[in-house]
């Protein structure tokens, strides 16, 4: 399996390899350790989405078939500083994300209840699963199936809004499947997605 | 849940089987801990709670660590790795950056882990060791199915991927920039807008039915800019329940203007539509209206290349109709207009820029017709400008006011009134009162307001001086100039009066500082030159200014002098002057001394213009215009009979010879009075030469009565201010005014009540003169000390002659205005003129010093103050002097020598004052050596010191000698001079100086003080003594002025001093005790024996003095030394070598152990004299505060 390759690899190059598990990989070379044999790669994102990138990390030991697709010789752009803080709260904010989720997930939601969750908690933090429902704003009760017709609260703006994003999810995931459906069609993909 | 890979890596994950695999029960220490499980077996895979807890950084860290102490535990490490790195450093991934920083850029990143086994692991990554092994935390094993999230219990807290255990991490959806920085930096920002939008399709508008609309139209010609006030008060008081507390009136923030039909409103509303006609009228102002309101959008000024010149702006359809023109010449022709207009004025004529703009403001505010553009000028321009160069502009305007006949006139007064006033008060007095309002509203406002006040008086003084610079200019320039001592030292002081008005104005408007340090610079110069050369001094402190300050110091006086009757006079004078200008603003000093001559004159005028002046401004300017006139005549003949000093004087200047002459004749009258009657004659003989005909009687009367009344209270405040009074009376009834916003004559009463008929007569006619007399005031502090009224007298005489220099006069006489009210007065009784002047000067000072005290600037400020202060006091003292002995060098010379000890600031001033005392126990002659001022004054001070006057010694040598005497008022009167106009005048200054200024002008005055209590303490001693102390006194003033600029010429003039004094000065250095730091030798020999109490306060002001002086060495070090010569110098240096310690610590500091030892000495010296202990005692106070608030 572990075909440990004899060359460098500089950054910028575009790479190719097959993992053990008979995948493929390419990308672009953006860090390479070769104590650790760990490749860093940044490959378009899997979603498609333009200013995102799947970064692969790749360890060669189980790796076979490196082939640099096309070098790159010149130097790689300076590195940015990062914001640490910014970073450690966002890996708190995600661990706590998914542990809710999970929450929600063994108490026996949907799917489409727990698409909706995160969508409605991407706008309104303010969100948590009661049982299957999920309370917005701790005005707004949405039940399953969670369509638009089962938010419920008083009325007001708070529902109004709720009822809006909801809506909007179910757009969006209509259009998702379509864009699955037909791939070609990047454009109304991101369309979909921007819209 | 597969275990496969686990295991096959990790035993512990066989030990744990499946889902457990990844859950660690509580998690070690952290990720070190981890890693140190992670080589044992049973920690293959290792999630720690801890681990996850702790931030990345800090994990990663940690990791790190435990990599490196963890040696190829893996398999894969084993082979891959193996180097345990025992060293500090990066170990492992650790030290590949590009590794490090994408890994770290997707911490917090939901990932995949795949393992070896295939199995897909997914969580948040939480951090990576140096090895690569990975923890996530919230991991969950991914199961083949898409099916829904993992469950709760399928939740592992975190998992440590050993970097042997994973095939390929992948992070979804990772956003680079994230964690960037500089996301918030442009270019991060439209980097990820740019990625992100792609071009948005455009979509034609579809106007639909709206083609031609109307609508359309409404939309483009609807130019409210969102939504009305009220219709968002509505919105929130109806959905939110929100109501606004508006108040359209906004009653919490200002306060209604209730309107009346009184005089005082009436005048007041004359004048601010006159200042808002001015300011509209100005080509500044609607220049710059044009840039506001120009119709014409950013584009088509800017951008546009605009074909059709028909529909745009006519700029462009006039002239190039089709052409392009650059923005930068559309912008010209607005901007020219200001420019053109501001220069056109007085600009142009005043020479100097910054002269114009302060003439224009003060054209503006005096001369309402030629001020108006100039006013606008002022209005943006000369406020600004009297800022940015305080001193160089306040010399240019008065410089310029007297180069430039118009500018002079009108800015001078005016600038003073506004000045100091704040804009809207002296506009409302100029008017109402005309130009006397406007002086007396300058004094008392000097006196409330210190600086502001003391400005005015100074400005008036000035445009008085400027008048008789004017006139006499040319010679008097000359005189000054190749006497540079004397004529600069007048014109210092002049300029100083002046810059202190332009200061005080300045100050106001926040340029205060700048003129106090120019101020200081100058008497630095001044003292330098002071020895010889004030002119050079002068010349030198302006160096790079010099032209300017030497216009400037000329305007200076002017201005001081003519403050308001300066204008007027200022205008007349300044026309005869006009050929003089020239030269004058070269001489500026001498002009400035003539103008101060004038000023003296003037005053009078001015004291009648106000009387008259009740009528608007341009009955105002009538009336100034018709004052100076008269004043010239008065001078002329005041100049008859001063004729012979004046003659000599004239040889110098011409006209500043007849201004000299007539002060001269006015301080020869008054000082030969004074010397022969004392303080009355003085008095009667300041009267009169102040405002020759009516003031004198009338001063006289009230200044003998004044006398008796500031005898009594606190003569020096109050009493001095009589003759002062007269002056002040205007001044302060003007100040008052301002201060009250009533007229002048209610000050006029006030001030009156102490010296009941003189305020009145002083501000009809005499009120200038009546003021300079004010020497009333001056015969009134004669009176209670008899001594010092004549020796008063012989100040004024001595001022008279210093009119000399007319600017001198002037100067003094405005002081006086200012000033006399308390110890002008007194002192003036004989030199009431120039106490007048003095006041002002003091007032300048005391406002200066307050500027300088307020912000880092007061000490400058302060000491142009002190030098204006002194050198009006010097002026006074030299034409006492001269009229002596002296008349011809201060014909001569004086002026400049006045100049130059003015220059020297109030140190000078009272060096000379002390110079005199010492002269006359010594000679006259010495002091003439060293400076005819010094001379002067010694002659006024020995006389003082001789009878009792120390303390009016005091005030008159030291231009603090107003303020000692406002501190001894304060003393005496601490604050009754307040209340009372006399009194007021310098209690006010003094506390002003006191309040405002605490430190500065406590110094001054407690140097004073001391000074005088050395005085006191034995006459010829004293005088002696003075002039030690005073030698000291300036060094201490010097120092707190030093420490700017004006501590050099302060330590020039303590030098002189004690060139001057040297044997006296030895007497009061004998005080050794005080000057054992410094010289003390000399000053100690003589000084010790005869006054070891008061001179141990000398000798703490002479040290303190020469941190002065050291200051102004380590500025200007030579300057001080010339001065000094050879006994100085060594005070000098050792004082330097004092003061430099005190400077090393700060200007201010220094300045204040000056006032400290000052305060010290006066303390000793109280035994000497009682009222100067009692300042003393005051002083000391105020010293211990100062120093306590040094410490």
């Amino acid at each position: 399996m572990a075909a440990p390759p004899g060359e460098y690899f500089s950054v910028g190059s575009q790479v190719s390899c097959r993992t053990c598990q008979e995948q493929r990989l390419q990308g672009e070379v953006v860090a390479f350790d070769y104590q650790s044999k760990m490749l860093a790669l940044k490959c378009p994102s899997s979603s498609g989405k333009p200013n995102h990138a799947d970064i692969l990390l790749i360890n060669l030991q189980y790796v076979s078939e490196v082939e640099i697709i096309n070098d790159r010789t010149e130097t790689p752009p300076p590195l940015a500083s990062l914001n640490v803080s910014k970073l450690a709260s966002k890996a708190r904010t995600e661990k706590e994300e998914k542990l809710s989720q999970a929450y929600a997930i063994s108490a026996g939601v949907s799917l489409e209840g727990q698409q909706l969750f995160q969508t409605i908690h991407k706008t309104i933090k303010d969100c948590k699963w009661q049982e299957k429902n999920i309370v917005v704003m701790e005005e707004v009760v949405i039940t399953p199936p969670y369509q638009v017709e089962n938010c419920k609260g008083k009325e007001g703006s708070a529902l109004s809004h709720v009822r809006k994003i909801v809506e909007k999810h179910f757009r969006d995931v209509e259009s998702q499947k379509i864009l699955q459906r037909s791939q070609a069609q990047q454009p109304q993909k991101e369309a979909a997605l921007s819209s | 849940m597969s275990l496969k890979p686990q295991q096959q890596q990790q035993q512990q994950q066989q030990q744990q089987p499946a889902a457990a695999n990844a859950r660690k029960p509580g998690g070690g220490g952290g990720l070190l801990t981890s890693p140190a499980a992670a080589p044992s077996p049973s920690s293959s895979s290792v999630s720690s709670s801890s681990a996850a807890a702790s931030s990345s950084s800090s994990s990663s860290v940690a990791a790190a660590s435990a990599g490196g102490g963890r040696p190829g535990l893996g398999r894969g490490r084993n082979s891959s790795k193996g180097l345990p790195q025992s060293t500090i450093s990066f170990d492992g991934i650790y030290a590949n950056m590009r590794m490090v920083h994408i890994l770290t850029s997707v911490v917090g990143s939901k990932c995949e882990v795949q393992v070896k086994n295939g199995g897909i692991y997914e969580g948040v990554f939480k951090t990576y060791s140096p090895k690569c092994d990975l923890v996530l935390d919230a991991a969950h094993e991914k199961s083949t199915e898409s099916s829904s999230g993992p469950k709760r219990e399928e939740i592992m807290e975190s998992i440590l991927f050993k970097c042997s255990d994973f095939v390929v991490v992948q992070f979804k959806d990772m956003d680079s920039s994230y964690a960037r920085r500089d996301a918030f930096t442009d270019s991060a920002i439209s980097a990820k807008v740019n990625g992100e939008h792609k071009e948005k399709d455009l979509e034609p508008w579809d106007a639909g039915e709206l083609t031609t609309s109307e609508e359309l139209e409404a939309l483009e010609n609807d130019v409210s800019n969102g939504w009305d006030p009220n219709d968002m008060f509505r919105y929130n008081e109806e959905n939110y329940g929100v109501v606004s507390t508006y108040d359209s009136s906004l009653s919490s923030y200002t306060v209604p203007l209730e309107r009346d039909n009184s005089e005082e409103f009436l005048k007041r509303e004359a004048r601010a539509n006159q200042l808002a006609e001015e300011i509209e009228s100005s080509a500044q102002y609607k220049a710059r209206v044009a840039l506001e309101n120009d119709d014409r959008s950013e584009e088509e000024k800017y951008t546009a290349v605009q074909r059709n010149s028909s529909e745009r702006e006519g700029h462009n359809i006039n002239t190039r109709e089709n052409k392009y023109i650059p923005p930068g010449q559309r912008n010209r022709e607005v901007i020219s207009w200001g420019s053109g207009r501001q220069n056109s004025p007085r600009m142009g004529q005043p020479g100097s820029g910054s002269m114009p703009s302060r003439s224009t403001s003060h054209t503006s505010d005096f001369n309402p017709n030629s001020g108006s553009d100039q006013r606008v000028v002022n209005g943006g321009v000369p406020w600004p400008s009297p800022c940015p160069s305080p001193s160089s502009r306040p010399p240019s305007r008065y410089q310029s006011g007297p180069n430039s006949l118009p500018p002079r006139a009108a800015t001078p007064t005016r600038p003073p009134s506004r000045p100091p006033s704040r804009p809207s008060r002296p506009p409302s007095h100029p008017s109402a009162h005309g130009s006397p309002a406007p002086v007396s509203t300058m004094p008392k406002r000097m006196s409330s307001e210190g600086p502001p006040r003391m400005s005015p008086k100074a400005q008036r003084h000035p445009r008085n001086h400027r008048v008789s610079a004017g006139r006499g200019s040319i010679s008097s320039g000359l005189e000054f100039v190749s006497h540079t001592p004397p004529s600069e030292a007048t014109a210092p002081p002049a300029a100083r009066t002046s810059p202190a008005g332009g200061t005080w104005s300045s100050v106001v408007s926040g340029v205060p500082r700048l003129s106090p340090k120019t101020h200081r610079p100058r008497s630095p110069r001044q003292n330098s030159i002071g020895n010889t050369p004030s002119g050079p001094v002068l010349a030198s402190p302006q160096a790079g200014i010099i032209p300017a300050e030497a216009v400037a110091m000329p305007v200076p006086a002017a201005s001081p002098t003519p403050a308001s009757p300066a204008s007027n006079r200022a205008v007349t004078p300044s026309l005869e002057a006009k050929d003089s200008r020239l030269q004058d603003q070269r001489q500026t000093s001498s002009a400035g001394n003539k103008e101060n001559m004038k000023p003296n004159e003037t005053s009078p005028s001015f004291s009648k213009a106000e009387s008259k002046g009740i009528s608007p401004i341009v009955s105002e300017h009538r009336k100034q215009i018709d004052d100076l006139k008269k004043f010239k005549n008065d001078f002329r003949l005041q100049p008859s009979s001063t004729s012979e000093s004046m003659d000599q004087l004239l040889n110098k200047n011409r006209e500043g010879e007849k201004s000299r002459d007539l002060i001269k004749d006015k301080i020869e009258p008054n000082a030969k009075d004074s010397f022969i009657e004392n303080s009355s004659n003085c008095t009667s003989g300041s009267s009169k030469p102040s405002s020759p005909s009516i003031s004198p009687s009338i001063l006289s009367n009230t200044e003998h009565k004044r006398g008796p009344e500031v005898t009594s209270q606190g003569v020096q405040t109050s009493s001095p201010g009589c003759k002062q009074e007269k002056d002040d009376k205007e001044e302060k009834k003007d100040a008052a005014e301002q201060v009250r916003k009533s007229t002048l004559n209610p000050n006029a009463k006030e001030f009156n009540p102490r010296s009941f008929s003189q305020p009145k007569p002083s501000t009809t006619p005499t009120s200038p003169r009546p003021q300079a007399q004010p020497s009333p005031s001056m015969v009134g502090h004669q009176q209670p000390t008899p001594v010092y009224t004549q020796p008063v007298c012989f100040a004024p005489n001595m001022m008279y002659p210093v009119p000399v220099s007319p600017g001198v006069q002037p100067l003094y006489p405005i002081p006086m205005t200012p000033m006399p009210v308390n110890q002008a007065k007194t002192y003036r009784a004989g030199k009431v003129p120039n106490m007048p002047q003095q006041r002002q000067d003091q007032h300048h000072q005391s406002t200066m010093m307050h500027p300088a005290s307020a912000a880092g600037p007061p000490i400058v400020a302060t000491p142009p103050a002190y030098s204006t202060q002194y050198v009006a006091y010097s002026p006074q003292q030299f034409p006492n002097q001269p009229l002596v002995q002296h008349v011809p060098h201060y014909q001569s010379q004086h002026p400049h020598v006045y100049s130059p000890v003015i220059q020297g600031n109030a140190r000078m001033m009272a060096p000379p004052t002390h110079a005199q005392p010492g002269l006359v126990s010594s000679s006259a002659t010495q002091y003439g050596a060293h400076e005819q001022t010094h001379a002067m004054y010694a002659c006024p001070k020995l006389p003082y010191n001789k009878e009792t006057s120390p303390s009016f010694y005091f005030a008159i040598s030291t231009g603090s000698l107003a303020q000692q005497y406002a501190h001894p008022n304060a003393t005496l009167h601490p604050h009754t001079p307040h209340p009372q106009p006399s009194a007021t005048p310098t209690g006010q200054q003094q506390s002003q100086h006191g309040g405002s200024h605490p430190a500065p002008s406590p110094v001054q005055h407690h140097q004073h003080q001391a000074a005088q209590a050395l005085h006191l303490a034995s006459p010829q001693q004293q005088s002696a003594i003075y002039h030690a102390g005073l030698a000291p006194t300036p060094p201490s003033m010097t120092p707190a002025s030093n420490t700017q600029s004006p501590q050099n010429s302060f330590p020039t003039a303590q030098q002189t001093v004690f060139t001057i004094h040297p044997s006296h000065v030895q007497p009061a250095y004998t005080n050794p005790p005080h000057m054992a730091h410094v010289p003390q030798a000399h000053v100690q020999s003589g000084m010790v024996p005869s006054h070891p109490t008061a001179h141990a306060p000398m000798m703490l002001m002479t040290t303190q003095p020469p941190g002065g002086p050291q200051a102004a060495l380590a500025q200007s070090a030579l300057q001080p030394i010339p001065v000094s010569t050879t006994a100085h110098f060594p005070y000098m240096t050792h004082p330097s070598g004092e003061a430099c310690v005190c400077r090393g610590r700060r200007a201010p500091q220094s300045i204040l152990l000056a006032q400290v030892e000052w305060q010290a000495g006066p303390a000793l010296q109280a035994p000497h004299l009682r009222t100067s202990k009692t300042r003393q005692s005051v002083h000391s106070r105020d010293c211990d505060d100062q120093f306590s608030v040094r410490a």
